[in-house]
């Protein structure tokens, strides 16, 4: 497995939209305790990432020091010294080109075990699913002497496989909305005219498109985030931000690149999330 | 659901071909990457020379690997804990609403699309000799060995960080659409705290919990780089173990890195169908 990802559609990926209800409120000293547990449990989230944004700007720093006792712009300079710029393009086209192969597969996929007759269902179901439990080096170290006797270039090769890596998220995700979308709609549609493009089109692609965004955007996360398989089967000329966070957190002293790579690592993804949950929404809120 | 004779009629021919491409690439690195793997492990797929079937490299890391089967599962077993515990908390407290549900909630998404690598990065960071909670507390040499040391507390820490907010996403999917409306009525039966937890909210999850910690055991056991950074020379868990080899000078040991990624394997392999099992005795799955 390359990452976890919470795929299921209904999970709050986005701003929750829940509701509290006023018959199973706390008060008194179970209303404390609760607000006390909600604040450990937001600590706990948010506390390894408070380095992060201390050394990402701090030139010195040295040890007992609590705080940065300089702040400045020299992770900046070490990080685009590193190649930050070009391993950030590397990352983005990684990501956009595993998001671009294993979302339509998977929607295919899904579509078929949804709608379709298709031969050894559960066979199909096992191996969409089978790279959840294979590790990830495992399938590149095996790999990788056949990759390379094929003469499959580098980078095509990551990409095949992250792509593997990623079906599973994008075929369930597709599944469960599969299985929530109303055929009838794109029957109708048929029986009033339309072309069966314009039901692909005009129908079917926009009753789905919260979840293709969200399958597209898992996808998009197992490209960006790997690190084993970029390493092994690209072996060693592929040089993402994960591969520059790892070679750089590796050594000592420089702390303060390590924390600028890593946030920016997280920028992409984040601003990704949030156009997530504002597009990825349904458009009516209520749930049954 | 069952598929609606207007779409594809009888016909095998649509379904196939829908299928077969996602199923084609699917079976070629997983299928293709063990079949490798295994051949390269019993010297069918050498480097150089004739191949010949052989367990020499299984012989060659007989002393090593039951320490890392033992590390390893150790480090899956303990990361798993940590992260279902905590993440049924936040479950609990987010499905409860309100803003400190909401809180939670979104600083557990925040944490769900940084990469392990990163994750590792910044405990390291935040526990190590240095770091933020070591100057915090102020406790000049005496900060305990967290990253690097001998109980592997930095791997712990960061799967049991990144994978609580997978748990507690996945298990709040399931509470918010199931359980919601049975924890009201039994509220409305004068069920307490307590007993809501323990005849509903608990119940009614531990379908997804199992298969939930199932997944994060299965890529703790199985993930390279944050054991690789925040754990120590020796002992090595297994995908360390596997990758040092397979990075190694000598050519003998590619087979022997492949012999390591045999083992992991089956370990996960294995995991996955005593969670089956157990998930299809049990009378809540579906």
């Amino acid at each position: 497995m390359a990452l976890t990802l919470p795929p299921d559609s209904r999970t709050p990926l986005s701003w929750p939209v829940q509701p509290g209800n006023g018959l199973r409120a706390s008060h008194g000293i179970a209303r404390t305790l609760r607000i006390l547990l909600a604040m450990a449990l937001a600590l706990w989230f948010a506390l390894p990432l408070v380095p992060l944004a201390l050394w990402a700007f701090a030139d010195r720093w040295s040890f007992p020091a609590v705080l940065p006792q300089a702040w400045g712009w020299d992770g900046v300079r070490t990080a685009l010294a590193q190649g930050a710029v070009p391993a950030f393009g590397h990352s983005l086209l990684l990501g956009l080109l595993v998001s671009a192969v294993a979302t339509p597969l998977g929607v295919l996929a899904a579509r078929a075990l949804a709608y379709h007759r298709v031969p050894y269902a559960p066979v199909v179901n096992v191996l969409l699913f089978a790279p959840l439990a294979l590790p990830a080096f495992v399938a590149a170290l095996g790999l990788n002497v056949l990759l390379l006797r094929l003469q499959v270039p580098p980078f095509a090769g990551v990409v095949l496989l992250l792509s593997v890596y990623a079906l599973p998220y994008t075929s369930y995700t597709m599944r469960v909305a599969y299985g929530a979308h109303d055929l009838a709609i794109e029957e109708e549609a048929r029986l009033l005219g339309a072309s069966p493009w314009q039901v692909t089109w005009r129908v079917q692609l926009p009753l789905l498109a919260p979840a293709l965004a969200r399958a597209a955007f898992l996808a998009f996360l197992v490209g960006w985030s790997d690190y084993v398989i970029t390493v092994l089967v690209g072996g060693g000329t592929i040089v993402t931000v994960p591969v520059l966070v790892a070679s750089a957190a590796a050594g000592t002293g420089n702390d303060a690149t390590v924390a600028l790579l890593s946030a920016a690592a997280l920028l992409p993804p984040l601003v990704l999330l949030l156009g997530l949950g504002l597009f990825g929404r349904r458009p009516t809120g209520g749930r049954p | 659901m069952a598929p609606p004779a207007s779409v594809g009629g009888r016909s095998w021919l649509p379904g196939t071909l829908m299928a077969a491409p996602a199923v084609l690439i699917a079976a070629f690195v997983v299928v293709g990457g063990m079949a490798t793997a295994l051949a390269q492990s019993l010297g069918l797929f050498p480097l150089v020379g004739p191949p010949s079937l052989t367990v020499a490299a299984y012989a060659a890391q007989a002393g090593d690997l039951p320490v890392g089967i033992g590390l390893s599962l150790a480090i899956a077993a303990a990361s798993t804990v940590v992260a279902c515990l905590v993440g049924f908390t936040a479950a609990l407290v987010i499905v409860q609403g309100r803003w400190c549900g909401k809180l939670v909630a979104a600083l557990g998404t925040l944490t769900i699309p940084v990469p392990h690598i990163v994750g590792a990065a910044s405990v390291s960071l935040l526990l190590a000799d240095s770091g933020l909670l070591s100057r915090l507390f102020n406790t000049g040499g005496s900060w305990p060995e967290l990253v690097g040391g001998p109980w592997w507390i930095g791997v712990v820490a960061e799967y049991g960080w990144k994978e609580s907010a997978f748990v507690a996403l996945v298990v709040t999917g399931t509470l918010a659409t199931r359980a919601v409306s049975y924890d009201e009525t039994a509220t409305l039966l004068g069920a307490g705290r307590l007993r809501r937890l323990r005849h509903i909210l608990i119940p009614l999850s531990l379908p997804t919990l199992t298969i939930s910690a199932t997944i994060v055991f299965v890529y703790s056991l199985g993930s390279y780089e944050v054991a690789w950074l925040l754990g120590r020379v020796y002992p090595e868990p297994l995908p360390v173990m596997a990758l040092r080899l397979f990075n190694a000078a000598t050519l003998t040991a590619r087979p022997e890195a492949a012999a390591v990624a045999i083992v992991t394997t089956i370990l996960s392999f294995g995991a996955v169908a005593t969670a089956l099992t157990y998930l299809n005795r049990s009378p809540l799955w579906r």
